[in-house]
């Protein structure tokens, strides 16, 4: 029979959670920056470099200069924020509903954004709020209605239900919203279905610093949750009970969870449309490298998910130059067989 | 060490006369002691775990430990006291076993502090402790339900807390971790000092590990006391409506029950 | 020459008569059969472009029912509804018992659903500007008012041509045609790809199309490639409810942002609004027109 004073086989300890984290950061995060600096400097156009920071050239005359700092440079940004934040949110959807398969989109929160977008579309709303027009106001909007529901439906929750309440009631939003959106693309005559239906699709090109800045809004809120969070993440993904038990206010913790995911989901579809599979694949990707620990998970995937978008998002722009892709196509395509895989690998 | 007074508890929910799991348990757990909570399915078991260990506020009582009421701790005071081993655990993501056993640091660590080398010999020790020390690097979701078992009860023990609390540990075992569970548990006991509350159904097992019993029916003590005292063939018809035979067994050490029929 | 008896001469007047009015009767039922196949006097067009070309040639009164989207002219308002391209209304349809209905070409279910009502159909393709004018000489003609439509045809013809030649001999600025963006934002702009009728308007009107060479219908433009290609003008047109002046400042002034754009450093966009330039009609001659006054303003 087993003894229970086993002496310590000679395994080469794992090296310590400082050495991974700092590895982890500074692998990903080099990856990131590298993607940041690089992606402004390629396109379907040519650019002179030298042309883009001489500033005696007046900047009204300057093409080379505008495409850098207004095509180029605010799409690489936005990339970069939208791809994290959906990283983020996939990874703490995830933990949150114990379900290796949940997204951005899994809870309704996506699709409140696209229906509120796309009323805007439809009805040709014309209003703006700090500086932000009336399709991503309205996108925003519609993912805190949808936030609000599924908030209340976990606040409803007795103590002690699973995450299974939550995950049906946030599906099921999710599904109503689908209807309702298929119901307003109805109402829309032929032009505004198209725009409707490109929306959709997804898009980096803001061309412009202020929604960036908008965005960032609820995103800096959200990093401030989703900062208290990581080792908490691990102990609940094993059981709420015996998070409790240790010392975790699971409560708590879970609608930390919650809304810093849906402001981030939020923020980024509101920000370039429902950008399919970055939530799911990025986390999943990153777990065969740094492993289950969300302390290096969460980090990873918010880097992770920028150099990817923005990749992807290069991809969309130069495959079929002079035309783009919807960047929503290109991360489908990569991320669907992906997907599959994920899906066959747990099975 | 660990007190119950006059615990009450019902899944309320907001309906005022929701039926009561627990009505007015009262119980004793002195330092050192295995303490066994027998009963069948049903009788509040779990339940009265949750209580003592702090996850659940009861409806009406007082849990106190080291005389101190337990809502006065903090959850991560009460954590470091009290250790709990839930019956089963599952793990959504792909964690290694000593992921699982360093997570049982968290009561001492908090949110933002990462383990030092310290934390990880105490994870070493409890995984040595529990016979897994092997199994450090191998995926949990990847061991048999007693190794997992035990990995779990190694990570109740990097808590190093006082106490432990035991849902069921062999409900889900076979007869052989079954038989290691319960050596294990008698070894931490007499060589650590842990005290230990052990819920289970399983009347041979309580014989086994347990010092003291604390029988239960339908939310209720209907017997306290030392395993000759409550574990006998009279209690036994009254928490399960079974004859049985308790006897001695000198070979196993400790008494046996062996049931022999259906009573009315 | 003995005379008839009279019950004789009766009965030859009788029968004589009987005939008489029987072929009177089948030549003025076949001619009123021949005179229904060939000018229709229940017409359903579920096409704004066909129902403007019928209203040119003279033929409104004919119309009894329109689609959902027709706005011109303002008799329309009066005629009952029954959908559009992606949903018609074949009950309410039907209920006017038409005798001829304008479909898409594309419009596969309601075309069968027709056929087996036996209810003759014209099929509208939607092509090109000189498909604009065969389509109204081929509609004229089938409704039996050809030499209406050939004249309405013609005319647009002249029309056009007075444009064309008004402009010729001018350097055609290179010209983006917006079809349309994101409110308040350049995002998802839509624009003319080198190929439809907008795009042959534009180069007619003097202009030419900066994506010519992709003949698309329509093409996803991003600012990097706006800023690329370096348009001279900037069209953006608006259809559908007319905007008020302020809000179509505040649109042009988005441009702004893309300062490098020759268009808008030299002050040359233009926001156009008007259904003339969603419906392939005859008001295609105002659309025409009123891109050759943005393109070559000096010439007017």
């Amino acid at each position: 029979m087993a003894t229970h004073t086993d002496t310590l086989v000679g395994f080469p300890p794992r090296a310590s959670i400082r050495r991974r984290l700092a590895f982890t950061i500074g692998g990903f995060g080099a990856l990131a920056i590298a993607a940041c600096l690089l992606a402004p400097l390629v396109g379907s156009t040519r650019v002179h470099l030298g042309a883009v920071f001489d500033r005696s050239i007046p900047y009204a005359d300057n093409i080379d200069a505008q495409i850098f700092f207004v095509a180029r440079l605010p799409r690489v940004l936005a990339a970069a924020l939208v791809g994290s934040a959906l990283a983020l949110s996939g990874v703490v959807f995830q933990a949150l509903l114990r379900n290796p398969l949940a997204s951005p989109d899994t809870l309704g929160v996506s699709a409140g954004a696209s229906l509120g977008a796309i009323i805007a579309i439809t009805f040709d709303l014309d209003v703006s709020l700090f500086g932000v027009t009336a399709v991503p106001l309205a996108g925003f909007a519609g993912s805190l209605g949808a936030l609000a529901i599924v908030y209340g439906l976990s606040a409803a929750r007795r103590r002690g239900t699973s995450a299974v309440v939550l995950l049906l009631g946030g599906v099921t939003l999710h599904i109503l919203l689908s209807a309702v959106i298929a119901f307003v693309q109805y109402l829309a005559d032929f032009t505004q279905t198209f725009r409707n239906v490109r929306w959709l699709m997804g898009s980096l090109d803001v061309a412009a610093y202020g929604p960036i800045a908008a965005a960032l809004v609820p995103m800096g809120i959200a990093w401030t949750g989703f900062a208290t969070l990581p080792r908490v993440l691990d102990l609940i993904s094993i059981g709420s009970e015996s998070a409790a038990a240790r010392g975790v206010s699971v409560d708590r913790a879970e609608r930390v969870a919650l809304v810093s995911a849906s402001l981030a989901t939020g923020a980024a579809v509101s920000l370039a449309g429902p950008v399919s599979f970055v939530g799911i694949i990025v986390p999943h990707l990153v777990r065969l490298v740094v492993g289950a620990d969300h302390r290096l998970v969460l980090p990873a995937s918010a880097l992770f998910g920028s150099a990817f978008l923005i990749g992807c998002d290069l991809v969309a722009r130069t495959i079929v130059a002079p035309l783009e892709l919807p960047v929503g196509i290109v991360t489908a395509i990569l991320g669907g067989p992906v997907f599959l895989w994920l899906l066959f690998r747990r099975a | 060490m660990l007190k119950a007074r006059d615990v009450s508890f019902a899944y309320t929910r907001g309906n005022a006369t929701a039926p009561r799991v627990l009505d007015r348990v009262s119980l004793d757990v002195n330092r050192g002691s295995i303490v066994g909570l027998l009963g069948p399915n049903g009788s509040g078991k779990t339940t009265l775990l949750r209580v003592l260990a702090g996850i659940l506020p009861p409806l009406a009582g007082r849990v106190l430990i080291d005389e101190r009421p337990i809502e006065r701790l903090t959850r991560r005071d009460l954590a470091r006291r009290i250790a709990v081993v839930p019956q089963e655990t599952h793990t959504t993501f792909d964690f290694t076993v000593i992921d699982m056993v360093l997570m049982g640091r968290y009561p001492h660590l908090g949110a933002f502090a990462l383990e030092d080398a310290r934390d990880q010999e105490i994870a070493r020790e409890a995984l040595a402790a529990t016979g897994t020390a092997a199994l450090e690097a191998r995926a949990f979701a990847s061991l048999s339900g007693g190794e997992k078992q035990r990995v779990v009860i190694a990570s109740a023990l990097a808590q190093a807390s006082e106490m432990l609390l035991l849902d069921e540990p062999t409900a889900a075992l076979d007869l052989a971790y079954q038989f290691e569970i319960a050596a294990l548990l008698r070894h931490l006991n007499a060589g650590r000092g842990s005290t230990m509350v052990v819920s289970t159904h399983d009347l041979n097992f309580a014989a086994a590990v347990c010092d003291r019993l604390v029988l239960l029916k339908d939310g209720r003590v209907i017997g306290e006391g030392s395993i000759e005292e409550t574990l006998t063939a009279a209690s036994i018809q009254v928490l399960y409506g079974v004859e049985a035979d308790v006897q001695f067994h000198p070979r196993a050490g400790h008494l046996t029950v062996v049931p022999i029929g259906h009573s009315h | 020459m003995a005379t008839l008896p009279p019950r004789v001469r009766c009965a030859r007047a009788a029968v004589a008569l009987v005939t008489m009015a029987v072929a009177i009767a089948t030549t003025s039922a076949g001619t009123w059969a021949a005179a229904t196949a060939e000018t229709p006097q229940r017409i359903v067009s579920l096409i704004p472009a066909a129902t403007e070309m019928l209203f040119a040639m003279g033929a409104g009164q004919r119309i009894a029912g329109v689609s959902n989207y027709d706005r011109f002219p303002p008799e329309v308002d009066k005629l009952p509804r029954v959908g559009g391209l992606l949903d018609p209304n074949v009950e309410r349809l039907l209920s006017l018992k038409p005798d001829l209905v304008i479909v898409y070409d594309t419009q596969t279910d309601l075309k069968r659903q027709l056929e087996r009502a036996d209810i003759p159909m014209f099929r509208y393709v939607h092509r090109g500007l000189p498909d604009i004018l065969e389509t109204m000489r081929a509609l004229g003609d089938r409704i039996g008012a050809k030499s209406a439509a050939d004249a309405a045809a013609t005319r647009i013809e002249h029309e056009l041509a007075a444009i064309r030649a008004h402009v010729a001999g001018r350097p055609r600025p290179k010209t983006l045609l917006v079809f349309g963006r994101e409110q308040g934002t350049l995002r998802h702009i839509n624009a003319s790809g080198g190929y439809g009728f907008l795009h042959d308007l534009l180069e007619l009107a003097g202009g030419s199309d900066v994506l010519g060479d992709l003949r698309q219908q329509s093409v996803d433009m991003s600012t990097e490639m706006i800023l690329a290609r370096a348009p001279e003008v900037i069209l953006e047109l608006h259809y559908g409810e007319s905007l008020k002046s302020a809000r179509i400042e505040a649109e042009r002034l988005v441009w702004n942002s893309l300062a490098a754009v020759p268009a808008v450093k030299n002050n040359r966009v233009h926001l156009l609004v008007g259904d003339e330039f969603v419906v392939p009609g005859p008001r295609i001659v105002l659309a025409a027109g009123r891109f050759a006054r943005a393109l070559h303003p000096e010439r007017y």
